[in-house]
């Protein structure tokens, strides 16, 4: 008995230690960061200012922040688009056939996302295998323009992320009780209104979900946009990475980064709160 | 419990000793070498830990500013051996950051030109050792822009150039640059110079395809892009590949630079320092690097051994006339605030 509490206290000790240290003390140094000011020999000066959030709001910045959010919506929404679907007969497939595909989706991810993102460079390239392929077949006469142009980076986005919306989807699809949809049958409603009043609300949790995994890393991924955007499509990874490294402006890339946590954390209570109205409606 | 704690505690304990034992036992002869990426040939230092027995730990960079970040976080320490630009030797120096050099101990410091010496960032060499120079201008894929019509920075906002060009993805050498054109100062601390500078690239980004820094030329090789920026080392490399590249010095004046090798204050290997230091400066050394990596060697001595094909060729060892204009980026200080809000604003600014 005193042997599993104690192993007890040590794991959580462990894992409260590992948090505190390795989590909390650097995320509490970067938002004491951004209060402070810039300092050319020293990163940072100790002198209290609100500046650094003041410059966010400055026109140059947002027209960052909302471009990255333009890019990381426009792939969250094609990520619904091939995802639902996909989720929804994956859900409907036999069993056997089911967890292979599930494993199939799930294999990628063991492949560094930075490894993968150089093998999809080789494949958008304009000598690279899918223009081959098109050149080949006859398809096109010249050379596509893929890659380094906001298409790339949009396909390089979905690729990665694809996962992150197929799985809450799935889990979700998957619980769909076909006695609502047989309810509904009966009630007179064709197949487009059963999928649109009955379908999309059941399913609604998992569609923010897989939204949020995919929208909230998505503007982030500064390597994505670096490596098949040719640099050109700042995300706000970018512009946080360029701030700690090049202008070694700290305290506003890290204004930056407790901006972009706010929001995030905005999104997830937004979230919570959708998810009890669902469930709310639902009883009744 | 206990016996749970034993079983972790005691392979912990060994593997704690073990890492002691053998980084006391490595700490005698080895250095740690920090240089920008494809800047040093392997070979080269094969050959020295052969000779001399001194391990080199060989870590690798692609900014100035990514270097000094990290020299300056770590206070000066962890490094033995770096090679900033000369205007960040300049920087660092000022801060603190460098140790003074024993020149009595680099027994080849007499190989080195008079005129690469003794420069401005450093005078008499207090802090730093040239180690290679070069030059940022054009490069074209003449087999689809004929190479008799660049001669200037300018002319890559031609209109035809729609989706061919490459910028460096570096805020200075950008620039400088659109400085240039201007016909005002590439090293400009005045803000309404630099914002100039930013509504003339403004027009310039139709034509850019992407910003790379990291191996410029193989977005050329491959054919994603037809002209625009280059070292002339990498320059010089695409065309050992592929004949149909052309280098070519702007005649607002290409960019120059000088990068230096430099021991951080706090380095703990300051004697394999300066014996690394001494080993790259001997001539047969500094050869063999200009004839891989394709940077003009500051090495007198070695440039006498070089293969008479190098030694003219005008990319890697410019003349006169090619070099009007050129100029050395020197330490802005703070204005590289306003430089890099004007980078942000063009990458996003469509």
């Amino acid at each position: 008995m005193t042997e599993k509490s104690l192993f007890k206290t040590a794991t959580i000790g462990l894992t409260g230690a590992w948090l505190g240290f390795f989590v909390l003390i650097p995320n509490v140094m970067i938002l004491a960061t951004s209060f402070l000011q810039r300092d050319e020999a020293a990163f940072v000066r100790l002198d209290f200012t609100l500046e650094n959030y003041r410059r966010i709001l400055d026109p140059v910045y947002l027209q960052v922040f909302g471009h990255s959010a333009a890019m990381a919506l426009v792939a969250t929404m094609v990520c619904l688009a091939l995802g639902y679907p996909f989720a929804y007969a994956l859900a409907r497939t036999r069993p056997g056939l089911r967890h292979l595909l599930l494993l199939l989706v799930i294999i990628p991810f063991w492949t560094n996302s930075l490894i993968r993102t150089y093998a999809i460079r080789s494949l958008l390239a304009t000598q690279g295998v899918l223009n081959k392929l098109l050149l080949f077949t006859g398809i096109i006469d010249e050379p596509l323009r893929l890659l380094y142009t906001g298409t790339a980076v949009t396909i390089g986005l979905v690729y990665i992320l694809f996962p992150f919306m197929v799985l809450p989807l799935f889990a979700v699809i998957e619980k769909l009780d076909t006695r609502l949809l047989e309810a509904s049958a009966d009630l007179g409603a064709g197949r487009f209104q059963t999928f649109v009043r009955v379908i999309i609300p059941l399913t609604m949790p998992g569609i923010i979900a897989g939204g949020l995994l995919v929208f909230l890393p998505a503007l982030g991924m500064f390597y994505v946009s670096d490596l098949l955007g040719g640099a050109k499509d700042l995300l706000i990874g970018n512009f946080i990475k360029n701030q700690f490294l090049d202008a070694r402006d700290w305290p506003f890339g890290a204004a930056a980064s407790v901006t972009m946590t706010l929001i995030m954390a905005l999104m997830l209570i937004a979230y919570f709160f959708s998810i009890r109205k669902i469930g709310k409606k639902e009883i009744r | 419990m206990n016996r749970i704690l034993f079983k972790i505690a005691v392979p912990a304990v060994f593997i704690l000793l073990s890492l002691c034992i053998a980084s006391i036992a490595a700490a005698k002869q080895e250095v740690y070498f920090y240089n920008w990426s494809e800047y040093l040939p392997e070979e080269v230092i094969r050959q020295f830990t052969k000779e001399t027995g001194i391990k080199v730990i060989y870590t690798t960079y692609d900014s100035n500013e990514a270097m000094y970040a990290k020299i300056r976080l770590l206070d000066g320490k962890g490094y033995d051996l770096v090679v900033p630009s000369g205007y960040f030797v300049n920087k660092m120096g000022r801060e603190g950051l460098l140790r003074e050099i024993d020149k009595s101990r680099l027994n080849n410091f007499k190989n080195l030109d008079a005129q690469h010496t003794d420069r401005p960032f450093d005078p008499g060499n207090r802090y730093s050792i040239p180690y290679l120079w070069g030059s940022t201008g054009i490069i074209v894929n003449s087999a689809e822009i004929d190479p008799e019509t660049v001669r200037s920075w300018a002319d890559l906002w031609k209109p035809e150039f729609k989706g061919k060009v490459l910028l460096l993805n570096d805020v200075r050498d950008v620039f400088f640059m659109s400085l240039r054109v201007l016909g005002l100062s590439g090293n400009t601390t005045n803000p309404d110079e630099i914002q100039q500078a930013y509504d003339k690239l403004v027009q310039l980004m139709p034509n850019v395809r992407l910003f790379n820094s990291d191996t410029p030329r193989v977005p050329y090789i491959t054919g994603e892009v037809s002209i625009g920026q280059i070292w002339n080392g990498e320059a010089f490399m695409a065309a050992e590949e592929n004949e149909k590249f052309v280098y070519i010095y702007p005649t607002e004046g290409a960019i120059l630079w000088m990068d230096n090798l430099v021991i951080p204050k706090r380095a703990e290997n300051v004697d394999n320092a300066h014996a690394l230091i001494d080993f790259l400066l001997r001539p047969d050394i500094a050869r063999a690097i200009c004839e891989e990596i394709g940077y003009a060697s500051p090495n007198r001595e070695a440039v006498k051994l070089l293969d008479k094909d190098i030694r003219n060729n005008r990319t890697i060892y410019p003349t006169k006339e090619d070099l009007a204009g050129a100029d050395f980026q020197v330490d802005i200080g703070e204005a590289i605030v306003i430089y890099e809000s004007w980078w942000e604003k063009l990458k996003t600014g469509r």
